[in-house]
């Protein structure tokens, strides 16, 4: 959790007061099919005041899900907790300040009808369009729209703006990728094999209304939920059964991707990863102005980056905000506060944030220009900056150095080289930062014991508190006994006692390690690698390269009389598939004169903050 | 969801009512809440006594579910089977609130004894 004493800046604050009950007479619950334009029913719940008046016109909030957008509870929680709505935001919040609420299932999943080959496709896009114009065509709307969601919910929330529906008037897509080769499925070109496959696999079971695999994966679901819920007028069932038929030719991301290694390889339906991401709909999301609150954590995947690219790469209305909490803020992640047991905000008042938001943008003028705010670790304060990188940003080079050290001085030795030999039991564990987004929680513990396993490095004690805000760029000029490989880097801060604590990290599969300099699809602050097929190149066994690479972005203090660390490894076991597929090869690592090795860390100076 | 936790036992115990004829080997659920369309199906009820409940075997009853009057009967062909489903409809709602709450928190040891459900 963040401070709840850090007022200045808190984005929570600055959004607003919480905005007075409209309606205290609790919500009505219904449901119907939606027809959009190819005769796809879409299932969709509609959440509605209570004591709302015939003649009254309220905005919408809607948010389309692949993970039900209601759940059919076991009895006896069905027989008292029928009108609940299972899928976040809370229908209480957002209907008491005078919205309609509207969860959709995506088609091909859920009660709806349709399936699927991608998510986020073209059709599933368009679907918004349609839905809205049903939307504004109801009795009680006054004609505006708006979405948010959290993670797939998110990115469908903000893929509305793409549609340029004129009653769409502000999204909030809450930890969503912007780009999704790099920000889950293969991070630095290195496949996220443990979340993909999960990913895949409760997707499918979702799809097929199949609960009981959750007794497993998800046990406190499987305890309350029977399945997907049936629109209310589906009483025999039949529309949900037909619409489970249909799901069953479902293509699943796992499947489409296992054999795959590269940005360009096609998916079975001839998209690639980047015909699905945000970036390549960058035009249509400009054009539209449409105003955007995206929010995330420092600690989450590399949704992290996301923001940070939307960021620099969108010419929208933008507020985005970076906290210190897991996917979804619904547990604290900051690693240098491990006993902390909850989230500040809370859930209401995030919601409350987010209807403030809403209400500039429908009632009012809107937002203006671009704002960031974001949570510095170890200081515990929020920041805001119109620009990223904020100003007073510049790079300070830490080479590898003898003895295992990290040290400002350019190595002037001619000889200096440190051996590795792979350790494929090297692991993070399933707390990480890419299983959170399955709603784990994040920790990164016992790093001294897991640092036994790697090759690292470690710089003198800080003689001043040092602000470390952006990317990390890891450079490294190595060898290797094998053609293919990878590379996990972790970044840490060791406190007077040797305590080590887990910043953040980086991966990169060595393959993808020429830096191109054409311009990059967009804009980036770390070196350009293309991860297409014709860029990729197999390591010359025993032959000098360099490997360079950003971690994932964060925002710390290192503290005077700490230390930093960086941690090699070639392999995160839980998480990552191995490179290479089998063999056990050995790196080494120079650090001379000729082929030093080092990490550029950037430094907010302070004179500049 | 976790904030409705500390009150399910109290609206469980309030919106259902529950009665017992020993002569009539019969036990009677009543939801007072409206409930729109089927309350139940058969097999629901069963899969309730076995994961809620604690019922580790399959005794024989008939299931009689009364749409209209929102009223679900077990009917037990022998005392003893009547005595024991009694017994666990005594404590049924705490059970079942203390089992979600116990996995909520992270203890999955309960859910092992649950025998397998055919959902």
């Amino acid at each position: 959790m963040t401070d709840p004493n850090a007022i200045e800046n808190n984005p929570f604050k600055e959004l607003g007061e919480i905005p007075k009950k409209k309606y205290t007479d609790g919500y009505t619950v219904d449901s119907t099919y939606i027809t959009v334009r190819d005769g796809v029913k879409i299932a969709a719940t509609i959440c509605l005041p209570k004591g709302l008046s015939p003649d009254s016109k309220i905005p919408t909030v809607i948010t389309q899900t692949r993970y039900w957008r209601a759940m059919e509870l076991r009895i006896p929680f069905r027989w008292i907790l029928d009108s609940m709505v299972s899928n976040a935001p809370n229908p209480e919040v957002v209907t008491s300040r005078g919205y309609a609420l509207i969860y959709t299932d995506v088609r091909g999943t859920g009660a709806s009808f349709g399936s699927r080959i991608t998510p986020f496709s073209e059709e599933e896009v368009k679907d918004g369009y349609d839905i809205v114009d049903w939307i504004i065509a109801q009795p009680w709307s006054d004609g505006n729209v708006v979405s948010k969601g959290i993670s797939y919910t998110g990115t469908t929330a903000e893929l509305f703006a793409r549609n340029n529906h004129q009653a769409i008037k502000a999204v909030i897509p809450g930890h969503g990728f912007w780009d999704p080769y790099t920000d889950v499925a293969f991070p630095g070109g290195c496949f996220d094999n443990a979340f993909i496959q999960l990913w895949s696999f409760l997707g499918k079971n979702l799809d097929l209304n199949n609960p009981k695999v959750f007794r497993q994966v998800m046990p406190e679901a499987w305890l309350f939920v029977k399945g997907v819920k049936p629109v209310r007028t589906d009483k025999d069932l039949q529309m949900l059964n037909k619409a489970l038929e249909q799901h069953s030719s479902n293509q699943y991301v796992y499947d489409n991707t296992i054999e795959e290694d590269f940005r360009d390889d096609q998916l079975p339906d001839g998209s690639s990863f980047d015909d699905f991401s945000i970036f390549a709909r960058k035009d249509e999301i400009e054009r539209s102005n449409i105003p955007i609150l995206a929010w995330c954590s420092w600690l989450d995947s590399g949704y992290c980056d996301a923001i940070i690219h939307r960021f620099m790469n969108l010419s929208n209305p933008q507020i985005a905000i970076l906290g210190d909490w897991n996917h979804g803020a619904a547990l604290p992640a900051n690693q240098f506060f491990p006993n902390r047991t909850s989230v500040t905000p809370t859930p209401k008042d995030k919601v409350n944030a987010w209807i403030n938001f809403f209400e500039k943008c429908i009632y009012s003028d809107g937002i203006q220009g671009k704002m960031i705010y974001y949570y510095t670790l170890v200081e515990e304060k929020w920041k805001k900056s119109e620009d990223w990188p904020p100003i007073g940003h510049s790079y300070q080079k830490w080479y590898f150095s003898e003895n295992f050290t990290l040290t400002r001085e350019k190595p002037e030795n001619d000889v200096g080289d440190d051996k590795y030999n792979i350790n494929f039991r090297a692991t993070t564990g399933r707390n990480n930062r890419w299983w959170a987004l399955l709603g784990f929680p994040i920790t990164y513990e016992n790093r001294i014991k897991v640092d036994e396993k790697l090759l690292c490095y470690t710089s003198q004690p800080f003689e001043e508190d040092t602000e470390i805000t952006g990317q990390i760029v890891l450079c490294l000029h190595l060898t290797s006994t094998h053609e293919d490989g990878a590379i996990f880097a972790y970044f840490e801060d060791v406190d007077e006692n040797g305590n080590i604590t887990y910043i953040t990290d980086g991966q990169f599969r060595l393959i993808h390690r020429k830096i191109l300099s054409n311009d990059p699809p967009y804009k980036i602050l770390i070196p350009y690698h293309s991860y297409k097929k014709e860029d990729s190149a197999p390591l010359i066994p025993g032959e000098i390269t360099e490997v360079k690479f950003g971690l994932h972005v964060t925002s710390v203090l290192i503290k005077k009389g700490h230390r930093i660390k960086i941690a090699i490894a070639g392999a995160d076991k839980d998480t990552f598939l191995r490179y290479p597929s089998e063999g056990k090869p050995i790196i080494t690592i120079s650090r001379n004169k000729k082929n030093p090795s080092y990490i550029d860390i950037p430094i907010i100076e302070k004179e500049n903050k | 969801m976790e904030e409705l936790l500390p009150s399910l036992k109290g609206i469980l115990k309030e919106a259902i009512d529950i009665k017992t004829n020993a002569l009539k080997l019969a036990i009677s659920m009543t939801i007072k809440n409206n409930i729109d369309g089927v309350i139940a199906e058969p097999e629901e009820i069963i899969i309730m006594l076995k994961m809620y409940g604690g019922l580790r075997e399959d005794i024989p009853m008939e299931i009689d579910i009364d749409n209209d009057g929102q009223t679900i009967t077990l009917k037990f062909k022998n005392e003893e089977d009547f005595k024991k489903v009694e017994k666990i409809m005594e404590t049924i709602w705490d059970n079942a609130v203390d089992l979600l709450i116990q996995v909520l928190e992270g203890d999955l040891s309960r859910i092992k004894d649950i025998p397998n459900i055919d959902d």
